[in-house]
């Protein structure tokens, strides 16, 4: 465009004003001046921010001191000095504080996982439903959806816990299942083969071929129905699997001395209160996820598949859903994440999970600034760690067809 | 170029906050004379320390102390906030400075004292932890709860003692932690839990809360002291003697057997030379204390001396009838001792 200028009478005046340089060297030789003036501006900014931040590090700790309130991060390794309801590993009250943030941090995982589980199935199959055809199967997962989404979480927890521990037998009068289980108010206690952790190993390995079978296997008459298929094949497999380590090992069942329970493993009230209504909330909001994913596909890919002659259950395995799961993956990573943070509301009713156990901690050695930013790095790398993984399940489902 | 005008106010306002971050502690007596208020931390609930009534009057043992330091402070023992607050907000609530004493039946322990930036004024209810169990459980000793499920309250010093007993004594347990009181007293009597543990007081107070009061038993095992007492920011010396010396003059005054009832006349008849300096006839010890002569007359005629706040808030015409015990006069076996005032 500036060859223009270049043109002999072409707006003499204008030529003559200006004092831009022209050409190839002079276009650089600003474009290095423009990079020197950004990195000048970002450094300066970069600078005062730290400035800033060491400002605010030197200000909390300079408070600290005066008011003579201890700090630092050596209380880690002090003995914490209190039990703990529900351990995944061995932990006694001798162990340090370290090893009492990560008991918390196993038991919020454990909830967290069974409550992304629970609630994704739920929620598909209620958003599912809020699809259907008949009437009455559609006014019932609307039901659902506008009861638990709307009803505060916390409500709901307390409300589950109450019933959970009100109606639920005394310990003495505890109801046995299938001579197995052991239903009380202490929980669910289960028979569980005696080989313990390698029953389960096996049974997860078991789980995860057979899966991968089933799934290549239905690859090729439905697509996003082949991966349900290899779930529930390989869930399948891998109950009757562990079911048949406990039939030649043994079984581990759960027997009372007193008030001692030694053997088989339990299930808390607290964990199931916990684990339900987290699973139950969210699934109103997956269901919702899932139809509006589901509505948002264009309304031509229907009659295109109707008008191919698939069935309407095969238009929505085949057609509809894959691509209503891609559109609802993003959302669904927030809802994940919600879930994980809402597992911090299990202090309320006693199940110890890392911010449970972080209060307790505060409590005891009174350090509550160390202890929040712990708790605050952890639910961050969590939840980092689950938008890492949906955004390269995003990718990889969202990627141009070859 | 001028400066853009909202620079200064900027700058005003940093300066300010860093200036009244600074002048905050040494001056609590000051912030009271000038709010006309004293700011009391008390418990949510805790019948017979400090729990408000359906017409949200508080009342308690803890309650009275408060009173006692607002009558010797501003005159009258109804100026007084009372700041509910549970067991993790409690201390916080003091470091920040949104209450200016913790009057809610607190343990004086060591880390406490040392790292938190708060220091304990006194003992006004020496107490022991212990254990409530359902009667139908048919036990008599804590010995016998190997393998039970316990119920505690988050971040007190009853969840690491029944964790330092129980593995002393080579017994195991199952801890449920709740943050409220009010969860754990419903757990605990909906059946979820086979054991409380709490300071005997607490469980005491708990039982008179249940539907069916008989069916629980307290068991007579105490396993730890714990001397309950109010407590001030540290840093303000001047604030921590009013505090200290208020909680000496009701046991004083009780030593000296002077009650709401006759202090009165005893301020006008008496030729005890020790109860003329305590109701400031004679001498005036309050000025050393930065308040006028009649700090303790005051505390007596409008709260009473510390008998009378026991009888009234835990004796036996109440529901929770605690004996006095450990919390007794020196002079008639118990442990609560004043300094002299003098």
């Amino acid at each position: 465009m500036r060859a223009g200028l270049g043109r002999p009478g072409a707006r003499p005046a204008r030529a003559a004003v200006s004092a831009t340089p022209i050409g190839d060297a002079a276009w650089r030789a600003r474009q290095r001046a423009r990079r020197r003036r950004e990195w000048l501006q970002q450094g300066t900014l970069a600078l005062l921010l730290i400035a800033l931040a060491i400002g605010f590090a030197h200000n909390v700790a300079a408070n600290l001191a005066a008011r003579q309130i201890k700090s630092g991060f050596g209380f880690l390794f002090d003995p914490a000095g209190f039990n703990i309801g529900e351990l995944l590993f061995d932990y006694t009250s001798r162990d340090s504080y370290l090893r009492a943030f990560a008991v918390g941090m196993a038991n919020t995982l454990r909830v967290a996982i069974a409550g992304v589980v629970f609630a994704s199935v739920l929620g598909v199959t209620i958003g599912l439903m809020r699809l259907a055809r008949h009437p009455l199967i559609r006014a019932l997962g609307g039901a659902w959806v506008e009861v638990f989404r709307n009803v505060p979480l916390l409500i709901q927890l307390l409300t589950i816990y109450l019933l959970v521990t009100e109606l639920l037998p005394d310990s003495s009068g505890a109801w046995t299942i299938a001579g197995a289980a052991i239903l009380s108010k202490e929980g669910l206690q289960i028979a569980i083969p005696a080989a313990g952790a390698a029953a389960l190993l096996i049974a997860l390995g078991v789980a995860v071929v057979s899966g991968a079978a089933g799934w290549l296997a239905a690859r090729r008459w439905l697509t996003v129905g082949a991966g349900l298929v290899g779930l529930v094949s390989g869930s399948v497999i891998a109950i009757i699997a562990w079911l048949a380590t406990g039939a030649i090992g043994g079984w581990s069942q759960p027997e009372r001395d007193g008030f001692l329970i030694s053997g088989g493993a339990s299930l808390t009230p607290e964990f199931l209160a916990l684990w339900l209504g987290l699973s139950l909330f969210t699934s109103g909001s997956i269901a919702e996820l899932v139809r509006a994913g589901a509505l948002a596909v264009p309304v031509g890919q229907t009659h295109a598949a109707l008008a191919l002659g698939l069935t309407r259950g095969q238009a929505m395995g085949a057609v509809i859903l894959p691509q209503a799961l891609r559109l609802a993956i993003p959302p669904l990573a927030s809802q994940y994440m919600a879930l994980v943070k809402n597992s911090s509301l299990a202090v309320v009713i006693g199940y110890p999970d890392l911010v449970s156990i972080a209060n307790t901690s505060i409590n005891q050695n009174g350090q509550a600034l160390e202890v929040i930013l712990i708790i605050m790095a952890v639910y961050l790398t969590l939840n980092l760690v689950i938008a890492l993984i949906m955004n390269t399940i995003n990718a990889r489902v969202t990627r141009a067809p070859r | 170029m001028p400066l853009h005008p909202m620079i200064p106010a900027a700058l005003a306002a940093v300066v300010g906050f860093g200036l009244a971050t600074s002048a905050h502690a040494g001056k609590t007596l000051d912030a009271i004379k000038s709010r006309g208020q004293v700011v009391c931390g008390v418990n949510t609930s805790a019948p017979g320390f400090s729990a408000a009534d359906s017409q949200g009057k508080w009342t308690g043992l803890d309650v009275d102390f408060c009173r006692a330091v607002a009558a010797a402070t501003l005159g009258d023992a109804n100026k007084v906030k009372y700041a509910p607050l549970n067991s993790q907000q409690r201390f916080a609530s003091l470091q920040a400075g949104e209450i200016d004493v913790l009057s809610r039946n607190s343990t004086w322990t060591l880390t406490r004292d040392a790292s938190l930036g708060v220091v304990f004024a006194g003992i006004n209810y020496y107490d022991g932890q212990g254990f409530m169990v359902p009667k139908k459980l048919k036990v008599d000793n804590v010995k016998k709860l190997n393998g039970a499920t316990v119920c505690v309250q988050a971040g007190t010093t009853s969840e690491k003692n029944v964790a330092d007993y129980y593995g002393a004594n080579g017994l195991k347990y199952k801890p449920v932690v709740f943050d409220t009181a009010e969860a754990i007293t419903s757990a605990f009597f909906a059946g979820r839990c086979q054991v409380y543990t709490t300071d005997m007081s607490d469980l005491a107070g708990a039982r008179t809360k249940a539907s069916a009061p008989d069916d629980f038993q307290i068991l007579p095992q105490v396993i730890s002291k714990e001397p309950l007492g109010p407590s001030v920011r540290r840093g303000d010396d001047e604030w921590f003697q009013i505090v200290r010396w208020t909680l000496f003059a009701m046991l004083e005054a009780e030593e000296n057997g002077l009650t709401q009832a006759n202090v009165d006349a005893q301020k006008s008849s008496s030729k005890d030379p020790s109860v003329q300096r305590f109701l400031g006839v004679s001498e005036d010890t309050g000025k050393l204390l930065g308040l006028d002569k009649e700090w303790a007359y005051r505390i007596v005629k409008q709260v009473g001396n510390y008998g009378e706040s026991f009888e009234r808030n835990l004796g036996p015409k109440t529901p929770l009838a605690l004996p006095r015990g450990a919390n007794n006069l020196w002079s008639k076996g118990g442990l609560m001792y004043a300094a002299p005032i003098r």
